[in-house]
């Protein structure tokens, strides 16, 4: 399968505190990450989500499930636009 | 704090509405101010302070989300007109309600509360310390005895809240609610409700959250489930700077200088005549509000009197608490209230007592 250039795995969350306690644990367990709008693709939600390096999946997976913040969803994007559900 | 609000004020977008830079500023000034407010209350996990517009909102949600025709509910007589009046209100909808008499000198004995359970108490809802007699009352004592038998509890901590040390870690309280705008040193419209984890409770507002959108019906995870509509972002970055400040000072050196402070309060007052203070004389049994009669003069009187003096700021008459006053036997004429805070010097205290020496003489 062909990946889009750029690409990265995106968590969604329940809600904006989910993402912003998400991103300080994650940021603090050193994986580095970008905060996006949530693609409307996703979700109709108006909110935010993270992105992260596919390579820092096993962290992230670690770190969030310490945390009970894990996503309730994570995305891989296609080159044709279109997204991937995959599990953290 | 001030300069946190008007900056906040200049680019304040709509908090979790939107992926925007201002929205996320936003959002990020109550996720900061949430995890300091769990910070100073030793709780993990920061959903759980839901922000309202003061003490009052949060204690209405905590009262109606919880109570239901044929609930028992136990409360004391020394709470504000924010507990009792949603009280009453519960009890025409079918909540029976006992009110324990607190004695003379504004305390609530634990062991009366305790023996006021039923099998059908639901809530126990208890001022952490008076705002008419400044009497802390005996929540470790209650909340334990409500949590062993299954009885959820619900702390004002309106008078306490960054000024009595308050840890949730130990102290098994169900829920607990303040305002920002008095011992956290925020802004007013500004308060909080705190909601232990798998506590049932029913938004009392429902509406937009920014998240679920494609449901019509409200979210039941935290904070969201109940902060609905637009919040004042604009506040509550001020009380995360108040926050910040109180986190580095320490809640028990803030407390600690303000047991000083107002020993200092009672030990003068008791040396003016005809002064008659209420509440405890141990100022480590007490908040910091003082609150006082001088005889012969109406409390509204000596008020104006003092801050035209002197400058010094008091609020004078029953201070929306009827059973407050009626409890320690000030009721109606009630009393002048003065409260140290952390910006409070010796030197201030000496100032007003010695306005309230002369205040019988004719004006400077
Ligand atoms: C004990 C107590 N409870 C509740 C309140 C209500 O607080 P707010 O004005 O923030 O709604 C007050 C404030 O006067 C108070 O002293």
């Amino acid at each position: 399968m062909t990946r889009a250039p750029d690409t990265g795995l995106i968590l969604i969350f329940r809600g904006t505190h989910q993402v912003l306690s998400a991103e300080k644990r994650l940021k603090g367990g050193g994986v580095p990450l970008r905060l996006i709008p949530v693609p409307r693709r996703l979700t109709s939600d108006c909110g935010l989500a993270i992105r992260i390096p596919f390579d820092h999946r096993a962290p992230a997976r670690e770190i969030l499930s310490r945390a009970r913040l894990f996503p309730q969803s994570a995305h891989l994007p296609r080159a044709d636009g279109e997204y991937d559900l995959v599990s953290l | 704090m001030a300069k946190a609000v008007g900056d906040a004020i200049l680019r304040a977008g709509n908090p979790g509405r939107s992926g925007h830079a201002l929205s996320i500023r936003s959002a990020r000034d109550l996720f900061v101010a949430r995890e300091r407010l769990a910070e100073l209350f030793g709780c993990a996990d920061s959903s759980r302070f839901v922000f309202t517009e003061n003490a009052t909102v949060a204690l209405n949600q905590a009262i109606k989300g919880v109570l239901r025709p044929g609930d028992h509910v136990v409360t004391t007589s020394v709470e504000h007109n924010s507990v009792m009046r949603p009280l009453r209100r519960m009890e025409d909808g079918g909540v029976r309600v006992t009110v324990v008499p607190a004695g003379k000198d504004g305390v609530t004995e634990a062991r009366n509360v305790i023996s006021a359970f039923r099998k059908a108490t639901r809530l126990v809802v208890m001022v952490h310390a008076s705002n008419v007699s400044g009497a802390l009352q005996p929540v470790d004592a209650v909340v334990a005895a409500a949590h062993r038998r299954g009885i959820l509890t619900l702390i004002d901590a309106a008078q306490t809240a960054g000024a009595v040390p308050i840890d949730l870690s130990t102290l098994p309280v169900d829920l607990l609610a303040a305002s920002g705008h008095k011992g956290l040193l925020g802004p007013q419209g500004t308060g909080f409700l705190f909601v232990r984890e798998g506590v049932p409770i029913v938004p009392l507002i429902e509406g937009g959250t920014g998240s679920r959108s494609e449901s019509d019906h409200q979210p039941e995870f935290f904070p969201d489930a109940l902060e609905s509509g637009t919040l004042n972002s604009v506040g509550v970055a001020g009380l995360a700077a108040s926050l910040a400040w109180i986190l580095r000072k320490g809640v028990g050196t803030i407390r600690r200088a303000e047991v000083v402070l107002v020993g200092q309060l009672l030990h003068g007052l008791s040396r003016i005549p005809g002064v008659t203070v209420y509440g405890p004389a141990d100022p480590a049994h007490r908040g910091s509000a003082v609150s006082f009669r001088v005889e012969g003069i109406d409390p509204a009187e000596v008020g104006a009197r003092l801050e035209k003096r002197s400058g010094v700021l008091v609020r004078a008459g029953l201070h929306c608490s009827p059973n407050g006053h009626r409890a320690i036997g000030t009721f109606p004429i009630g009393t002048v209230r003065v409260s140290p805070g952390p910006f409070t010097t010796r030197a201030g205290i000496a100032t007003f007592l010695s306005a309230l020496r002369k205040i019988r003489g004719p004006s400077a």
